[in-house]
C-alpha cells in the first residue's frame, strides 16, 4: 500500500455522484433555514416526481406560496405504503391553506397506482387553483378570511385492504368537510367500487333502510345526536334522508366490516361533522358478491 | 457579530461547499436520499445555532462538524450497516482480486471505526488540515494525529508524507 493507493481513493471519493437534486435541496434548506421557524420536514428529494408534478411546483414557487415536499408520514405494510407526496402551503394574513398530496407505493399494478396518485395530484392541484382564484376574488372584494385544508388519513391497512380516506376542509366563515375514500385489494391489486361488493343495485335501499335504523337508535340514545331522517321524532326535517347514492363514499375497515360515510351536512346538522355507519355484515350479507372482503 | 451577517456568511460556505458536504455524508450513509437528507437536517441545525459561533473563520470546521456528527447519529438510529454474507464477500474478493486492487483498501475504510474513518477522509480526501480536523472532530491536536496513526496502521497503509 502506498502512497498512490491513497490517491486513488480519493479519486474514488470525488467520484461520488452528486445528484441533480442537491443544488435545490441545499437552496430550499438555507431558505427554510434563514427563517428560523421553519418545520421539521423530511423531503423525499428524489421521488423521481412526474413531470406534471414537477411544472406543478416550479408554477406554485412563482406564486407567493410555497411548496413543500416531503415523505415520512410512513405507514403501513412492507410492501404497499402512503406516503405525503407534496405538501403546498399558503399562509397570507387572512388566507391560508395546507393541501397534502398522498402518493401510493409500492402496488405491482402500476397502471393503477399511477392512475390513483395523478388523480390525487390533479385534484389537489386544482383545489389550490381553485382556492388561490377564490382568494383574488375575495381580495376584490375587499377581503375575508379563507382557508382549505387538505390531507388523508389511512383508514385500514390490514394485509388485504388499503383504504385511504383523503379529506377537504374549506373553511369561509364556517367550515364544510368532504371525505373521499379509495379502497384497494392489495392482493388482487384492483381498487373496489361500492356497486363491485354487490350481487344487483338493492344494496342502495338495504344499506339505507340499515343506516335510517341506526340513525334513529343512535338519537334515542343521545339527546346530542341529530341526524335529518323521518320518524325520529323531528318535526319534520326538510330534506331527510332518504337513500345513499350508487357511489356513496365507503371503505372497509379493518374488521371487514362496511363503513358508509356521509360529508358534513349532508345528513345531518354541522356539529355532527363527517358521519360514519358500519353496516352490521348479517344486513347485507344475502346480497354480498362475495366473503372476500366483507365478514 | 450580528446574525445577519454570520448567516450570510454561513449561507455563502454551504452554497460554496456543498457538494464536499454532500460526499461527506455520502461516504457515511451510502445512499444518495440519505445523505441529503443528512445535508437538509445540517442546514437546519446550523442556521438554528449559528449564534453560537464566535469567530466567523470557524464557520466551515463547524459546519463539517455537524455534517460529521449528523451522519453519525443517523447511522446510530438506522443501524443501517451493510452486512454482507461472509462467503459472498469472500468469492467475491478471491475473484476480483487481481483486478482491483483498491476494493480492499476502500472495504478496509468502510471497517474502520467512523472516529477512524472521519479522520481519513477529512485529512485525506477532503485535504483538512489536522488542527482542522481536531476542530471538527472536538478533539485535540494529538488526539487526532494518535488515532490517525492507527487508523493509517489498521489500514496497513504506510504513507510516506508526514503526518
Amino acid at each position: 500500500m502506498s502512497k498512490s493507493d491513497m490517491e486513488r481513493l480519493k479519486e474514488e471519493y470525488m467520484n461520488i455522484e452528486i445528484p441533480k437534486e442537491l443544488d435545490f435541496m441545499v437552496k430550499k434548506a438555507i431558505k427554510d433555514g434563514l427563517k428560523k421557524n421553519y418545520k421539521k420536514n423530511r423531503y423525499k428529494w428524489m421521488a423521481g416526481a412526474a413531470a406534471s408534478a414537477v411544472i406543478f411546483t416550479a408554477s406554485l414557487n412563482a406564486s407567493p406560496a410555497f411548496a413543500n415536499a416531503l415523505s415520512g408520514v410512513p405507514v403501513v405494510g412492507n410492501i404497499v405504503k402512503v406516503l405525503t407526496f407534496r405538501e403546498y402551503k399558503l399562509q397570507e394574513d387572512t388566507y391560508n391553506a395546507d393541501i397534502k398530496v398522498p402518493a401510493i407505493e409500492g402496488l405491482e399494478d402500476e397502471k393503477l397506482q399511477s392512475s390513483l396518485n395523478e388523480k390525487y395530484l390533479e385534484e389537489n392541484k386544482k383545489l389550490y387553483e381553485d382556492f388561490t382564484a377564490e382568494i383574488e376574488e375575495l381580495k376584490k372584494n375587499g377581503g375575508g378570511h379563507m382557508g382549505v385544508d387538505s390531507g388523508y388519513q389511512i383508514k385500514t391497512d390490514n394485509e388485504r385492504i388499503l383504504a385511504i380516506g383523503r379529506y377537504v376542509v374549506n373553511t369561509v366563515g364556517s367550515s364544510s368537510t368532504v371525505f373521499k375514500y379509495d379502497t384497494i385489494d392489495k392482493k388482487n391489486q384492483i381498487l373496489i367500487t361500492l356497486p363491485s361488493l354487490f350481487k344487483d343495485e338493492s344494496y342502495v335501499d338495504i344499506i339505507s333502510e340499515n343506516i335510517k335504523i341506526q340513525m334513529r337508535e343512535q338519537m334515542k340514545e343521545d339527546e346530542g345526536k341529530t341526524y335529518w331522517v323521518s320518524d325520529a321524532g323531528m318535526e319534520n326535517p326538510i330534506e331527510p334522508f332518504e337513500r345513499i347514492s350508487n357511489e356513496q363514499s365507503f371503505y372497509i375497515n379493518d374488521d371487514s366490516k362496511l363503513v358508509i360515510s356521509f360529508d358534513k351536512y349532508e345528513v345531518a346538522p354541522g356539529y355532527m361533522g363527517v358521519i360514519e355507519f358500519v353496516i352490521p355484515t348479517e344486513a347485507i350479507k344475502d346480497i354480498l358478491a362475495g366473503d372476500e372482503y366483507i365478514k | 457579530m450580528g446574525h445577519k451577517l454570520l448567516d450570510k456568511l454561513l449561507e455563502e460556505n454551504i452554497i460554496d461547499n456543498k457538494e464536499k458536504y454532500y460526499r461527506l455524508a455520502f461516504s457515511y450513509v451510502k445512499n444518495a436520499d440519505d445523505a441529503l437528507d443528512i445535508l437538509q437536517e445540517s442546514i437546519y441545525k446550523a442556521f438554528t445555532g449559528i449564534g453560537k459561533i464566535q469567530n466567523p473563520e470557524y464557520i466551515k470546521t463547524w459546519f463539517y462538524r455537524i455534517v460529521v456528527n449528523t451522519s453519525i447519529d443517523f447511522l446510530r438510529k438506522n443501524k443501517k450497516a451493510v452486512a454482507v454474507d461472509s462467503d459472498i464477500l469472500e468469492s467475491h474478493i478471491k475473484a476480483e482480486e487481481d483486478l482491483y486492487e483498491d476494493i480492499d483498501l476502500h472495504r478496509a475504510i468502510e471497517t474502520l471505526k467512523p472516529d477512524y474513518k472521519s479522520i481519513i477522509i477529512l485529512r485525506y480526501f477532503e485535504d483538512l488540515k489536522i488542527e482542522e480536523v481536531a476542530e471538527i472532530l472536538g478533539e485535540n491536536v494529538n488526539t487526532i494525529k494518535t488515532r490517525l496513526y492507527r487508523a493509517l496502521k489498521l489500514l496497513r497503509v504506510q504513507m510516506e508524507e508526514n503526518i
